[in-house]
């Protein structure tokens, strides 16, 4: 009698432990989007999900050169940050989506990507039961392509960091925040290295399209802008990308081409140097900045300064 | 003596004649986008942040509530705006006198900030 009873008690708090959990899940649009963000249901063959490529331990970046959707197929460009992009004004390489629910959609739907069309997207997430009750605490709405980009965006516009040493030397006024390598590097970011004509603004990008020498037309193809737009004198223009986190975000470019920032300082330095026959380059970039080897370094040093507190065990790896 | 009492009866009279009201930190109220911080130092500088994100930085001059200043931002292009001050000097805003700068120019407009205590 006395087991019989114990079984009974421990089967009603299993239920109870149970029960608890299954009220406490997910309700606000914040929540719903960062399940989905890790859920492989929103591709073909349930196995990528958004998280396969934008990586949160690199600051939701890849760290391949480009990515490979489902069916091990490749990307044609380097999977962007997910973090801060709350002000962009523009979205992907070429700046096709206007904003971020517009982003957060395509992958989805792309061929190399998730490859899933959106409505059999919204089919999945309508026949189960847990996302359909999720869509309707979140939402008071069955699962629909709106509150789907709606969620996905709602989730990743949580992904802001400000705690980086840079942060802290500028913002808390903390000089022994960063070192002196660091300050030299931010004062030729502001002056001899121009980086700021470009890299303007709190997330360090002033969301101008610019061609900076990566497109010749032979093999280094892509056209970049002029595909949305439709202007020849977009050809080789790419967003500008912002830098917090750069130095966890590795490779670089919109194709990925350079596997570290010292790479990216080096051709910054000289661009014809390195793609000698880039079309249309940049006014910007016409001659070399002609940066010492220490200079470089310092530069490097402030490009690192902006890594938020929370990878800095990443940071340390590399 | 004497000489040492009138320089420091200088440096007191000097210090409230040229009291310089902007020095301090200054916030925009929070919007959907998040909110403007302003820091104006004592020796001519001064910090813009965005959401605590360091946004830009640059050296001023401040004579008869006219801004006068260069950031990092607009290729060394200088602006001149004159500050309106408002609530006891504990709010202001900026009125564009000379900016050829369009971007800045249209966002310092919008702005009002009030001083952070």
């Amino acid at each position: 009698m006395n087991r019989y009873i114990l079984t009974i008690f421990g089967l009603l708090l299993i239920i109870m432990v149970q029960v608890s959990f299954i009220k406490n899940e997910t309700t606000s649009k914040e929540e719903l989007g960062k399940l989905l963000f890790f859920d492989p249901v929103l591709s073909k063959d349930y196995t990528i999900s958004c998280a396969s490529c934008h990586k949160p331990g690199h600051a939701f970046a890849d760290t391949t050169a480009v990515s490979r959707g489902v069916s091990q197929k490749k990307g044609s460009r380097n999977t962007p940050s997910a973090m801060n992009v709350t002000l962009l004004s523009s979205f992907f390489w070429d700046g096709r989506a206007a904003d971020l629910e517009e982003q957060a959609l395509a992958p989805i739907e792309n061929a190399s990507e998730m490859n899933l069309p959106l409505p059999d997207a919204i089919r999945r997430l309508k026949n189960n039961k847990r996302y359909y009750r999720l869509f309707d605490e979140a939402f008071n709405s069955e699962p629909t392509a709106k509150n789907l980009a709606q969620a996905i965006a709602a989730f990743e516009r949580t992904l802001e960091t400000s705690d980086s040493p840079f942060d802290n030397w500028k913002f808390s006024d903390d000089a022994n925040a960063v070192t002196d390598d660091v300050k030299r590097g931010f004062a030729l970011f502001n002056g001899k290295a121009k980086c700021i004509s470009c890299h303007f603004g709190s997330d360090l990008t002033n969301n101008e399209f610019r061609n900076i020498g990566l497109f010749n037309a032979r093999n280094l193809n892509d056209s970049g802008r002029s595909l949305i737009s439709g202007k020849k004198e977009d050809a080789g223009k790419f967003k500008t990308p912002g830098l917090r986190n750069v130095a966890i975000t590795a490779p670089y470019m919109h194709n990925g081409m350079f596997k570290t920032l010292r790479e990216v300082i080096d051709f910054y330095n000289d661009p014809g140097k390195v793609v000698p026959n880039g079309i249309n380059r940049d006014s910007l970039l016409a001659r070399p900045l002609d940066l010492t080897a220490q200079e470089k370094k310092d530069i490097e040093a402030f490009l690192c300064s902006l890594t938020d507190k929370r990878f800095h065990k990443v940071a340390e790896r590399k | 003596m004497a000489k040492l009492m009138l320089y420091s009866a200088l440096m007191i009279l000097s210090a409230f004649i040229g009291e310089n009201k902007l020095i301090g930190r200054w916030e925009s109220k929070p919007s959907e986008k998040g909110n403007v911080t302003g820091v104006v130092f004592k020796d001519s500088t001064f910090e813009g942040y965005v959401n605590k994100k360091p946004f830009v930085s640059g050296a001023y001059k401040l004579e008869n509530d006219i801004f006068s200043f260069v950031d990092n931002g607009c290729a060394g292009k200088r602006g001149i705006y004159k500050i309106v001050f408002f609530n006891d000097s504990d709010s202001l805003r900026f009125e564009p006198i000379d900016d050829p700068c369009s971007d800045r120019r249209n966002g310092m407009s919008r702005l009002i900030l009030g001083r952070k205590k």
